[in-house]
């Protein structure tokens, strides 16, 4: 059942929102263990939100479009009351949230039922949600595997229908990859267009927070949701509430497939699932995203400093408190020569302008969402052209160039990955890239391709 | 980019920022460091003019 099918139960009265509420307890208790997906279960917060949702309608008020709908966030969105872990042992000594960060309040005021703090990479630095702490996230479709990260709990919670609905963190790939290995539908949206005001920052300059979903019409309803002004995030640039639709029309629309960077360093199944979905399209011209290699290699010094610089104090005082995956880099971001840094800014910039470019002549580029399915937990290198690389950073080889100037994405997960050849069936996802503010351009497309039946979430076989 | 030797320059690096560098953590940052000169190399392989500013650019404030 849909989203909103759910919800207009709710609101119709049909369904109890603390029917569902109480169902969806039941089910992650029991099912949770297995995934590893929640670092904590809001049950009594989630219980008092259903009880109000139904005194609303019982009092003929419409509680809103995600009446009673059970939603979970990445555990660095502020939760009243919560502390903010961002996946990380070191902010259980932080105080609890005062309130909810900006996302959380439009969902919990559109009528959702917050369930709880999901798992991810220690402050969103890694792809893979092997947090050191809190134990790996298991990927629903084979719980031998990593779901991906740094949103790996919200993806995988959404793959294994604990919620239809998370949101998550996207600073270099964290939706894109989770999304891709789980298959799921997933936006990142323009940088700057959703506040991040009340959520764990990692790099300011490349943080994006946005939703995931099984369903793309659940995905386009919590992307028009989580719009808004918010005077708190520096960063927000707000061009007014610009809805998504979904009305698969896409005659005239310029699509291209991104050679170069993009075609190669990956599995033959990341290149497979664009090629399937460019014929769908009927995307037949190639374009060239100029300097992507070099602009990943920006984004990666950027990265690597802001984090550091961030959490100084900590790596000073304590460093055996962190996870050993993220210490390691951190601490070597401390170290990066000025002029690396600076010249990797200068580079962005330029590498911003050449792909800006390359929208006057094409409207949506596609590119592969991760190199390859979802490795095993614990694997630390995998096979690509012959070599041995390791897997961790290279997950996020073809987000990277994408995020770090600021171009929206939707993830689009294969229908029928078994089809496709993709080792033991596994889930893989493909980028559909946009101009900065083309979202309701990638949302057309997706629903063009969830109509053909090319891309939708794959079912999870039984474990 | 020239070759420098990682293991002389984190240390000092480390020292000059108060950042104590424990010897167990030392071969992951050595790692860490060697991929960011590999990257740092792949950035200065584009030539940039001055006219090339970085991407943050600063805002007074509201243009009136």
């Amino acid at each position: 059942m849909s989203v909103a099918a759910l919800a207009a139960a709710i609101r119709s009265g049909k369904r109890k929102a603390i029917e569902v509420t109480e169902e969806r307890l039941a089910d992650i208790a029991a099912r949770d263990p297995l995934h590893n997906c929640f670092t904590e279960v809001t049950a009594a917060r989630a219980r008092a939100e259903a009880a109000a949702v139904d005194a609303r309608v019982a009092a003929g008020i419409d509680p809103g479009p995600l009446a009673g709908v059970p939603v979970a966030v990445k555990n660095l969105f502020d939760l009243e009351g919560t502390a903010t872990l961002a996946g990380s042992k070191i902010e259980r000594d932080s105080p609890p949230a005062a309130r909810d960060g900006f996302l959380v309040r439009k969902l919990t005021e559109a009528g959702a039922v917050m369930l709880g703090a999901l798992n991810m990479d220690e402050y969103a630095y890694g792809f893979s949600t092997e947090n050191a702490h809190d134990g790996p996230t298991r990927n629903p479709h084979d719980t031998t595997r990593i779901a991906g990260g740094s949103s790996g709990g919200s993806a995988a919670a959404v793959a294994a229908g604990l919620v239809p609905i998370a949101l998550g963190s996207d600073t270099n790939g964290s939706i894109r990859v989770p999304a891709s290995l789980c298959g799921i539908w997933g936006v990142k949206p323009t940088y700057g267009r959703l506040s991040r005001h009340g959520s764990f920052p990692f790099v300011g300059a490349f943080d994006h927070l946005g939703p995931f979903a099984r369903e793309l019409s659940d995905l386009a309803l919590a992307y028009n949701i989580l719009q808004g002004e918010d005077a708190e995030d520096p960063a927000q640039a707000f061009p007014g509430i610009q809805p998504a639709r979904l009305d698969a029309e896409i005659g005239g629309l310029r699509i291209a497939v991104a050679d170069g960077h993009f075609a190669r360093g990956g599995h033959p199944e990341a290149f497979a699932a664009v090629a399937v979905v460019a014929r769908a399209l009927g995307a037949t011209r190639t374009v060239t995203i100029p300097h992507a290699a070099e602009g990943r290699a920006a984004a990666f010094l950027i990265t690597m400093a802001e984090g550091a610089n961030l959490h100084m104090a900590n790596l000073c005082a304590r460093p055996q408190d962190f996870d050993f995956a993220t210490r390691d880099r951190f601490l070597a971001g401390a170290l990066l020569p000025a002029h690396w840094v600076q010249q990797a800014q200068r580079l962005r910039a330029r590498y911003r302008a050449e792909v800006l470019k390359l929208f006057a002549e094409v409207d949506v580029i596609l590119a592969p969402a991760t190199p390859f399915v979802a490795p095993k937990i614990g694997q630390a290198l995998i096979e690509v052209d012959g070599e041995d690389i390791p897997v961790r950073p290279n997950l996020g080889i073809y987000t990277q160039p994408i995020s770090c100037i600021g171009l929206p994405v939707v993830a689009a997960p294969l229908a029928d990955p078994v089809a496709l050849g993709t080792p033991g069936g596994l889930p893989i996802g493909v980028q559909l890239i946009g101009a900065p503010w083309a979202e309701a351009t990638l949302f057309r497309v997706a629903a063009a391709l969830e109509k053909m039946g090319v891309c939708a979430a794959p079912p999870v076989r039984k474990n | 980019m020239s070759d420098f030797d990682l293991a002389t320059y984190a240390p000092q690096v480390a020292a000059a920022l108060g950042l104590p560098l424990q010897e167990a953590h030392l071969p992951g940052v050595l790692m860490n460091l060697a991929l960011a000169r590999r990257m740092a190399a792949l950035v200065e392989s584009v030539p940039l003019t001055p006219q090339d500013e970085p991407a943050p650019v600063f805002v007074a404030g509201p243009a009136k």
